[in-house]
């Protein structure tokens, strides 16, 4: 960090403006001429105190020479303040000379990454790479599915059966009165009720079975609502009477609501089956009626939406709930760097979990049956597969024999040695730490990295024999892979999963705006939006242009009714949510999505300094440092009548505050044609809105900005935004610094990302390909 | 009256040596004293009433004899209560099987529901109210001193993989039944998983070692750093792990014969190995309350080991002129006294853990019934019969009553545990005060 004593400030704000962020690469070329007179005074007024090469003297100036600051800004500084004990003494050239010579050799960003290139780092997996490799990596050893029935609707609700009678846990085939799709589980048989005309007997039984696409990530609470008998399960083999996450055989009238809860990962689909049995009941008892309702995380207790259920079956998922200690986050993204004691701990209960999970199953998992004739070696073979999916590669002939072999000759039973070879597995560093050279079988290591960087899992079996047969060594062939896996849902939710970063939306519990200010507001509303947001970008990344462009220029929204009254848009049709057509010009894609906005906002007012903070980092692409000051935002200290803007700038109006509030506050102001809650709005406390100010790029040219389209517009034409962009798409997929993978790296992914229309999938796909291959191309052929 | 032990002593004749040095290297091992006395309590519940005659003993007061069915409890007689007159005058929906098993515990009605009993009875649901041993499980796991790993343990013996009011007398409150655990394995996994795993992971660390030493060699000396960090962790985890490390057991789990099915014929044995699994985590305080079901309300065992194929319940519905019949119910019934006698004989053959006495001395078992005769359907006359001095009572008498609401024993079970509550279940029949043992 630069040496920024805060008495000196009043001085660096003369330089506020263009000069403040100007880049290194635009400086004049004298100064670079003046490199040598530069070094040598360097060596005669700077080295005493500062070292010979910048690196800090203990006692005079510790700290090394190194920083963020422009050449501009740095000359002036130095023109100022140095030498410490002779200020002013320098001539301006002088000044000039020894700062660019010092902004080169060691200060500046690039200087750094010269002296210390950053390197991929050996990491270990991250919590989500951790929970979604074991999840497929047993999935993957799983028998075949059966295929789903070819007459199964794709989505929209649960397969419903309803028969004429009720027989405790069972079902009389002979009885069965309707076959159909439900849309949800919430209904109350009453006399005459379309529901009971179903089941067409007083005493009646239904069977519904389907699945459950789950968006979010974590502990999903569900609630079976019946005064009758039930069972459900979620996530479990539907059907078999253990295996229920419920069993409500005898009804409780008096406690109707049966609750359970169960983690679970984003993008995939669950079972979820409920037998349901109307049985005679005390007379005056409520009329049989059942509901299934849940609450996601960041949700509210609500009915489970007929949008992510589905009769089709899906397989269950383990899903581990052992809580593994945050990852590292320090470099602004989450890597698997702090190797600690609590993160070891983490991964032993993990492995026991997961054995005990396994050692339970050991007959379902692979089909085999107490007494069967070879049921030990099928065991063992399963334990060696599970070893291997774990190693991400095949096992060599060694290891097969003393890693699983050998374990199998010394338990007293196969169930014993399965679950050694399990915990072997998942304690062993080729597991944990995902990208250790495997000279044994090199094509195994970027298949690897693919699985990590687009589903953040272990390799699929079509990964894995394309690495065995050699087919992941070109470019091509890589690029081929990583565009067939964006067809699976784990690159959806790996995406998802960087938006929620990218738009700082991770850690939103719930939504500043007070419904008690802003009526209507409520905590389901809030929900919607998140629902809405996750369509927006789901519906443009996936199944829309795939364009960047639009996610920030987009006039469309998705609404229902709720949303859509709420903000005034033209109601969708039909009960769920739909794409619709805002005023012109009211919005600019997810830059003004009400959640995002919302997300930043205070609770009575708007927020101009976080929404261009976001804006600022998010989308401009540009960094900040903490402030310098902490000042707090009173809204009782400003006279009433002022605007937000008013307040702001009064509030930022000193020197201090205006280094990084130049920036910021333009953009901000940019989206003051929104309320705290994202609603479009013309007046700000009886004031016409105020959005339109100057805002002043890194290269010091001034860019007029009226609203967030101009945001928008600015960002998509200016390099260092979208390299910004790609870089934060890159650290999130590969979890390694961008600039280790080669210096021009972000230039030549945005010039191919620009060229292919801002396609966020192809950017995707090149980044995968790129960090697949880096440090592992093939050497290249010998000379005869 | 306050919790004081009686320090009963009890006469040992009889026991068989093999019982006596069951747990090794007592009491070096293991914990200090605790701070005051331990108490626990153990409610055995066998079905389908009991034949009274060859039951009840035929004078009060201390001089006593006890009939054929309780014979097998004699060489515990001096530490042994029962008490006839007792009745579970509790009503409301579902039948008496449902009423005598679900109401026996918690001594409140029956709350609404679909399970439709025998007779014209209307359909009912689950007890509407907490059992007498979670409540005093509550109570002591309220309480630092006397908190427990698991607070209370629910055996089970041959019970059916089902769940109604005939299936469940514990309750954790109104609706909540819990329900037993009827497989030995399951209770050791829950009792001992832990330690197994650990064995597991001790056999897997030099494998680990081995290789992380291989793969540290393939890699950079930055990247050398971190795997050096994991290696200093897993030696740490060997440490954790290693023989005797961490482990404040007193004893460790016994050893349970392999393969035994959870099904009828296995009755005997399973009975014994629940009841190994129950003193083993006495000695190890992982519980002061405990349950032990055998089968369940209008359980139909056939005790086969007997050579009486008929069912339990069916036979019970026999008659008194039934000779036949009355026998079989009374040695299906000396059956179960004798799997009394065998928890109370381990418990008195192990010495109370950094206590006076032995672990009967400590400890208060009550065996009950869900009814009091199986052909008259009776909720009078349920058979309590109370072993052990873990309550303060006195014991070695035969007390009667007249038609004693039952709720009142249970009230004073939790006074005996020092958990003076002014009611328990339905408090109109709580209104004299908890029974007098004392």
């Amino acid at each position: 960090m630069a040496p920024t004593p805060p008495r000196l400030l009043p001085a660096l704000s003369l330089l506020l403006g263009a000069a403040l962020w100007s880049a290194g690469c635009q400086r004049d070329p004298a100064a670079a001429l003046a490199a040598d007179a530069g070094a040598a005074l360097y060596r005669a007024k700077c080295a005493d105190c500062h070292g010979a090469k910048g690196e800090g003297v203990e006692g005079k100036y510790g700290s090394p020479l190194t920083g963020d600051w422009s050449l501009a800004r740095l000359t002036r500084y130095t023109a100022l303040n140095m030498p410490d004990d002779a200020p002013e003494t320098l001539s301006p050239a002088e000044a000039q000379a020894v700062s660019a010579y010092i902004f080169d050799a060691f200060y500046s960003p690039a200087a750094q990454a010269r002296l210390n290139p950053p390197r991929r780092e050996l990491q270990h997996l991250t919590n989500t790479q951790y929970a979604i490799s074991v999840a497929d990596l047993l999935a993957g050893l799983a028998p075949p599915a059966a295929p789903p029935e070819a007459s199964a609707p794709a989505a929209g609700g649960l397969a419903a059966v309803y028969f004429g009678s009720a027989q405790r846990g069972r079902f009389d085939a002979a009885k069965a009165a309707h076959r159909g799709v439900d849309p949800g589980v919430d209904f109350e048989f009453n006399p005459g009720s379309p529901a009971l005309a179903r089941a067409g007997a007083a005493e009646f039984s239904v069977q519904w079975r389907g699945s459950l696409l789950a968006e979010e990530t974590g502990d999903h609470e569900f609630t079976v609502r019946t005064p009758n008998t039930v069972r459900f399960w979620i996530n479990a083999e539907p059907g078999v009477p253990a295996d229920a996450s419920l069993d409500v055989n005898v009804s409780n009238p008096t406690r109707p609501d049966h609750r359970v809860t169960v983690r679970l990962l984003a993008g995939r689909r669950y079972p979820i089956a409920i037998d349901y049995w109307a049985l005679p009941e005390k007379p005056g008892a409520p009329p049989p009626a059942i509901a299934l309702r849940w609450k996601p995380p960041h949700g509210t207790e609500r009915p489970v939406p007929a949008r992510l259920l589905s009769p089709a079956p899906a397989r269950p998922t383990l899903v581990v709930a052992t809580r593994f200690p945050p990852d590292d986050g320090s470099h602004g993204y989450e890597r698997g760097l702090s190797v600690s004691a609590a993160w070891d701990e983490a991964t032993t209960r993990a492995a026991f979990e997961v054995a005990a999970h396994v050692g339970r199953r050991v007959d379902r998992l692979d089909g085999t049956r107490a007494g069967d004739a070879g049921r030990a070696g099928r065991i063992e073979a399963f334990a060696a597969r599970f070893l291997a999916g774990a190693f991400r590669r095949p096992l060599t002939a060694e290891e097969r024999e003393a890693q699983v072999a050998a374990v199998f000759r010394a338990a007293p039973d196969p169930e014993t040695g399965l679950r050694r070879v399990v915990l072997f597995a998942l304690k062993s560093p080729r597991f944990l730490y995902p990208d250790l050279p495997s000279p044994e079988a090199p094509g195994s290591r970027v298949a690897a990295r693919l699985a990590l960087s687009l589903w953040d899992s272990v390799p699929d079996a079509a990964l894995a024999a394309a690495a065995a047969g050699g087919g992941l060594v070109t470019p091509e062939q890589v690029a081929a892979q990583a565009t067939r896996m964006l067809g699976d849902p784990r690159a959806r939710a790996k995406l998802r999963g960087f938006f929620e970063h990218w738009l700082q939306l991770r850690f939103v519990e719930s939504l500043p705006p007070d419904p008690a200010h802003f009526p209507g507001f409520t905590p389901e509303l809030a929900e919607d939006l998140r629902t809405s947001l996750r369509l927006f970008l789901d519906d443009i990344a996936w199944d829309g242009s795939g364009d960047f462009r639009e996610l920030l220029r987009a006039g469309h929204v998705f609404a229902n009714a709720r949303v859509a009254g709420y903000y005034g848009w033209p109601a969708p049709s039909g009960d769920g949510f739909a794409r619709v057509a805002t005023s012109p010009g009211e919005r600019s894609g997810v830059l003004t999505h009400p959640y995002l906005l919302a997300a930043l906002s205070h609770p009575r007012s708007t927020s101009p300094i976080l929404r261009g903070v976001f804006l600022t980092r998010g989308i401009v692409g540009r960094s900040l440092r903490s402030p310098q000051v902490a000042v707090a935002f009173n809204d009782a200290e400003f006279a009433p009548g002022m605007s937000m803007r008013e307040k702001v700038e009064k509030l930022t109006r000193t020197e201090n505050c205006q280094g990084c509030h130049a920036v910021i506050n333009p953009l901000g102001f940019s989206l003051e044609w929104y309320d705290a809650t994202g609603r479009f709005r013309r007046e700000d406390e009886g004031r016409p809105v105020d959005a339109a100010s100057d805002y002043f790029a890194d290269d010091g040219q001034a860019v007029r900005l009226g609203g967030a389209r101009d945001v928008a517009e600015f960002a998509l034409a200016h390099a260092p935004s979208l390299e910004a962009f790609i870089e934060q798409l890159f650290h999130h997929l590969v979890k390694q610094p961008a600039i280790a993978h080669g210096p021009g790296v972000l230039a030549g992914l945005r010039d191919s990302w620009i060229a292919s229309g801002h396609d966020l999938r192809q950017l995707m796909v090149r980044i995968a390909t790129l960090a697949a291959l880096h440090g592992l191309e093939p050497p290249p052929p010998a000379a005869p | 009256m306050t919790p004081i032990l009686r320090r009963s002593f009890l006469r040992r004749a009889g026991l068989p040596a093999a019982l006596l040095p069951l747990i090794h290297g007592l009491p070096s091992l293991g914990l200090a004293a605790p701070a005051r006395p331990r108490q626990r309590l153990v409610i055995v519940f066998s079905p389908n009433g009991t034949i009274p005659t060859e039951f009840w003993p035929d004078r009060t007061g201390t001089d006593f004899a006890l009939k054929r069915i309780l014979e097998p409890l004699a060489p515990h007689r001096d530490c042994l209560l029962t008490l006839r007159g007792i009745s579970n005058r509790v009503r409301g929906d579902g039948d008496g099987h449902m009423r005598g098993m679900s109401c026996l515990l918690t001594g409140t009605e029956l709350l609404p529901g679909n399970i439709q009993g025998g007779g014209k009875s209307i359909p009912a649901g689950w007890a509407g109210g907490i059992s007498i041993d979670q409540e005093i499980r509550n109570f002591l796991q309220s309480s630092p001193e006397t908190r427990t790993r698991f607070g209370s343990l629910e055996f089970g013996v041959g019970v059916q993989d089902r769940a109604d009011p005939w299936t469940r007398m514990s309750y954790a409150g109104p609706g909540q039944p819990v329900a037993p655990t009827s497989d030995p394995y399951q209770m050791f996994e829950k009792l001992y998983g832990g330690m197994r795993d650990r064995a597991h992971l001790r056999s897997v660390l030099d494998p680990l070692q081995a290789d992380l030493a291989k793969v540290r060699r393939m890699v950079s000396p930055e990247d050398r750093r971190v795997l050096e960090e994991h290696e200093t962790l897993l030696r740490r985890l060997e440490r954790e792990t290693a023989d005797g490390a961490g482990g404040a057991l007193r004893a460790g789990p016994p050893t349970l014969e392999a393969g035994v099915a959870d099904q009828n014929d296995n009755v005997p044995r399973l009975s014994r190995m629940q009841v190994d699994l129950m003193v083993n985590c006495f000695v190890n305080d992982m519980t002061r309350v405990a349950t032990l079901q055998y089968t369940k309300s209008v359980g139909s065992a056939r005790m086969n080991w007997l050579s009486i194929s008929d069912g339990h319940h069916a036979l019970s519905h026999e008659p008194d002129s039934d000779a036949a019949a009355q026998e079989k119910l009374i040695r299906i019934n000396t059956w179960f006294a004798g799997e009394v006698r065998y928890l109370a004989d381990r418990l008195a053959a192990t010495p109370e853990p950094g206590g006076d006495g032995s672990m009967l001395d400590h400890t208060l078992i009550v065996w009950t019934n869900e009814l009091g005769k199986g052909n008259s359907h009776t909720l009078d006359n349920i058979p309590f019969v109370l072993l052990g001095g873990g309550a303060g009572f006195r014991m070695g008498r035969a007390l009667e009553f007249d038609k004693v609401p039952h709720n009142r024993l249970l009230l004073a079970l939790a006074h005996g545990f020092g958990h003076r509550i002014p009611t328990f279940g339905k408090a109109d029949f709580c209104s004299a005060g908890p029974l007098a043992l004392g």
